[in-house]
């Protein structure tokens, strides 16, 4: 399958240069502990930067035999190398008030020397530093390749902070920490490459040496050093550097470097007899050393920890997500050619999960002896043989085609098709997009105004990969072709390997709707919420059932209804007090209750109560208001969930309770009816950021958000935020 | 007493010298200067001072690791940052009395990572008067001045 360039070169960037990023991210967060450590070390003297110069030297001169030279390094702490009283040459810490020793030059550590060596040479020395300031080159080639891949994500330039949603923890949180460290990998990439290139002085350097002015090399007028109206004015913050002339020759003199400049100073008058401006080479030299090491900045030296931790991340993540793709495009070796089948299956796919499903629909097309060739929307060609047509097509961001798919309109225009061919679009997509399979739309109106096709089925819309939606498509267009299909669900569903056992604690009556609660004990500790999903493998099956967990008393409660053929609810309707059942329980944490909201608004109809009637138990949610709509069909459909629900409401946990009732004499209501009754409320919890979480029927979901789309759009002028809805429709 | 005499024996013996190296206009990273002590045979005796405190460099110099690197020798206490080029550095050895005008030279040899390397950029024997003489260079360094303190 096609995949972006943008996409292809991030990830050959990022497999290319993984081993060596992984080592210096990892010696990267080592060696950010070295600035911290020295920064806390206790020799920094308050005030020390308005003390005058002047000052410093008659300190300086008052207590040592003889100074050689003071500095800042880039902690600020100020080290003197002078000559003591006893004739002993010392380099230490000072305090510039009084000159006196506070402390012994910071030895690097030897541990660090090592890891600094890692890090930057990898212990090849100059072949190491040209390797690492490539392969820092190369991160930073992928943060640019990051960029572009986030811009097309979000749809456009202004749209790369907007917000995005969470559809799988690895790219999610690829993407938005992403976002927030891009600058410092550029920042920390930049300058790595800087210093490895100043290393091979493969950068302009023009060393001019001082130009004295011989004139000023006098020893008149004789004015003691402390008196020098320079080094009055000078404060320790603008110095750098001091060098002391070397002997009492009038040819040695001070070498004062300021931040952006060096003097060279008359050593009896003050006079400033040559000045030398700092280079552009060397003042960018400077800061990339501080910028990629951290010296002098403890917060910087966090942001460069933190940053590394997130290439850390980026590397298991993306891995993670590649890996995933791999697995989800499945390949597909066609037996026929394109002009000897008879059917055509297209693919549009993003990330190849929908290979599975043009994968499954093949094998049953072939197991009915019919010549299938299978392609992606990119190799749209003539078929000399074919008279049937399926696209398969997922939706990339707003709207957009999927990248094997991006030619197919500018193709369908213009290849000449033999025969007239029938066709039938599928589309692929999460309700959670505002877009919803707006590109298989798009698919489907593209082939309704070409004449070579006819439309056979109308667009069939499939939501977060529904097999069950799937197969309903799949039957109903095998027999419109008056076939038999067999068809298979395409993953390898992993055998119930870990499969745990739970006890029958009760089940209740089946009700007028055929509907019972099932109470189940765990056999051995696991830790589960509210909203998780029970995974129940029937018999003779290879897919397994879910069903939302409602946790009470440390116990599972479903909400079972019984289907006429159904093999699982009707083996569940079946069991009695203290039968065991193999299962397994599948996290679920976006449908978990939320935690540090305000409010929350439950809406579910049928059994989709179920994980609701453990959220309004919990001990834990006491804090956060609950609100629960209920739809069913009679007051009896009620009954078997009213003991539950009276429990939570008397024991204040649940502050609002609305049913509605679509087949009852009295009313006819749908839950989204009572919706718009208390649009009030619903406009209060999306306004103060609260979460609707919703557990049902699909029909059910699409009435909903609808009703509470129109109700953000009247009430709130603005459009339903979806992260703030949380859904679990089947 | 014996200490006093053992402190007196020093002072007697050894004088600390003030010593400004100045370098020229090279470009790239800063030089590696080593200052040793050489006998009257030409052999090294010890080292006076090591410019430069990235050991990953120091078989780079390669007459003085013969010497150094068999014996390893404890260089912590005399040694100091590169110096850039165009940089100028005051450093203070320690050379005993006794080395004075009796044959003994002082070497200072050069090298600059991936570029050249200098065995005896600047090597004198030590006499009263070579000491307070402003010495030439012929590789990295322009200049060595001395002054005993």
């Amino acid at each position: 399958m096609t995949i972006s360039i943008w996409r292809y070169s991030h990830l050959t960037l990022a497999i290319s240069s993984s081993i060596f990023i992984l080592l210096a991210a990892l010696t990267g967060i080592v060696l950010a502990f070295e600035p911290i450590s020295n920064q806390l070390k206790p020799y920094a003297v308050k005030h020390a930067d308005a003390l005058s110069l002047s000052k410093t030297v008659e300190n300086l001169q008052a207590e040592y035999d003889e100074v050689i030279h003071v500095e800042k390094d880039k902690n600020n702490f100020v080290i003197a190398s002078v000559i003591t009283k006893d004739g002993k040459n010392e380099t230490f810490y000072i305090n510039p008030f009084t000159a006196k020793k506070i402390g012994d030059i910071i030895e690097k550590a030897p541990f660090f020397k090592f890891v600094t060596n890692l890090h930057r040479s990898l212990f090849l020395k100059s072949t190491g530093r040209v390797l690492v300031g490539f392969i820092s080159f190369l991160l930073f080639l992928m943060a640019v390749t990051g960029v572009f891949l986030i811009i097309k994500r979000q749809g456009g330039v202004k749209r790369f902070f907007s917000k995005m949603i969470k559809e799988n923890f690895n790219q999610y949180y690829h993407i938005i920490i992403g976002r927030y460290v891009l600058i410092p990998i550029v920042i920390v990439t930049l300058s790595g490459v800087y210093l490895s290139l100043e290393k091979f002085s493969l950068l302009p350097s023009e060393k001019k040496p001082h130009d004295i002015n011989e004139e000023l090399l006098v020893g008149t007028p004789k004015i003691k050093v402390q008196d020098f109206s320079l080094f009055k004015t000078l404060t320790l913050n603008d110095i750098q550097r001091v060098e002391f002339p070397f002997s009492d020759a009038i040819e040695d003199y001070f070498v004062l470097k300021l931040n952006d400049k060096e003097w060279l100073v008359n050593q009896y008058n003050g006079a400033i007899i040559s000045e030398k401006k700092q280079n552009l080479v060397a003042l960018v030299s400077s800061w990339s050393m501080l910028l990629h090491t951290g010296q002098g900045s403890i917060m910087w030296s966090v942001i460069l920890l933190l940053t590394c931790i997130a290439i850390l991340f980026f590397m298991f993540s993306g891995f993670a997500m590649t890996l995933n793709r791999r697995k989800n495009s499945i390949k597909i070796k066609n037996k026929f050619s394109k002009d000897a089948a008879e059917y055509i299956i297209l693919v549009g796919s993003e990330t190849g999960s929908t290979y599975g499903f043009a994968k499954a629909l093949y094998k049953a097309l072939i197991a009915e002896g019919k010549s299938v060739f299978v392609s992606e929307l990119n190799a749209y060609s003539s078929y000399k043989k074919a008279e049937h047509l399926v696209v398969f097509t997922s939706t990339y961001g707003d709207g957009e085609p999927p990248t094997n798919a991006k030619n197919f309109e500018k193709l369908v225009g213009h290849v000449y098709q033999n025969k007239i061919l029938k066709y039938s679009v599928v589309g692929f997509g999460s309700l959670a997009y505002k877009g919803f399979c707006k590109y298989a739309i798009v698919v489907d109106s593209l082939l309704q105004l070409h004449q070579k096709f006819i439309p056979n089925l109308s667009l069939h819309k499939i939501n977060n990969q529904s097999f069950d939606a799937f197969k309903d498509w799949a039957s109903s267009w095998s027999k419109n072709k008056g076939l038999n299909l067999k068809i298979e669900k395409p993953v390898n569903t992993p055998q119930p390997k870990n499969s745990k056992l739970f006890k029958v604690v009760s089940r209740s009556m089946v009700n007028s709707d055929n509907s019972f609660l099932l109470e189940l004990e765990l056999a051995q500790k696991l830790k589960f919420n509210s909203g998780d999903l029970f995974k129940v493998y029937p018999k003779n099956e290879q897919r397994e059932r879910l069903y939302s967990i409602g946790k009470i008393n440390e116990n599972i409660v479903l909400s079972i209804k019984k289907h006429e053929f159904g093999v699982c609810s009707g083996y569940f309707s079946k069991l009695k007090k203290n039968d065991m059942v193999l299962a397994d329980i599948k996290q679920n944490k976006d449908f978990n209750f939320p935690v540090n909201v305000k409010e929350v608004v439950m809406i579910s109809n049928g059994t989709g109560i179920a994980p609701f009637l453990g959220m309004i138990n919990n001990q834990d949610s006491n804090s956060v208001k609950s609100h629960l709509f209920w739809g069913g069909r009679t007051k009896d459909s009620y009954q078997i969930y009213s003991e539950l629900i009276d429990k939570a409401f008397y024991s204040k946990k649940l502050s609002g309770l609305y049913i509605s009732f679509s087949k009852e004499e009295s009313q006819k209501r749908y839950v989204q009816n009572s919706i718009v009754e208390k649009s009030d409320l619903i406009s209060r919890v999306l306004k103060s950021d609260g979460v609707i979480m919703i557990c049902g029927s699909i029909a059910m979901q699409n009435d909903v958000l609808e009703t509470l789309e129109s109700i953000s759009e009247s009430k709130l002028n603005r459009p339903l935020n979806l992260n703030q809805i949380k859904t679990d429709c089947y | 007493m014996l200490f006093m005499l053992l402190g007196f024996k020093n002072k007697a013996e050894t004088t600390t010298y003030k010593c400004m190296i100045q370098m020229t206009n090279y470009s790239g990273e800063g030089a590696y200067v080593i200052i040793s002590l050489l006998n009257p045979e030409g052999k090294y005796e010890k080292t006076l001072y090591v410019q430069g405190d990235d050991d990953e460099w120091y078989s780079e110099i390669t007459a003085w690791w013969k010497f150094q690197g068999k014996r390893r020798t404890d260089i912590d206490a005399i040694t100091g940052a590169t110096i850039s080029g165009g940089g100028r550095m005051i450093s203070v050895i320690e050379i005993e009395n006794s080395k004075i005008d009796t044959g003994y030279k002082i070497r200072f040899e050069t090298a600059v990572e991936n570029q050249e390397y200098y065995k005896d950029d600047v090597e004198f024997e030590l006499t009263s008067e070579t000491i307070k003489n402003k010495i030439e260079g012929t590789g990295f360094i322009r200049y060595v001045r001395m002054m005993a303190q």
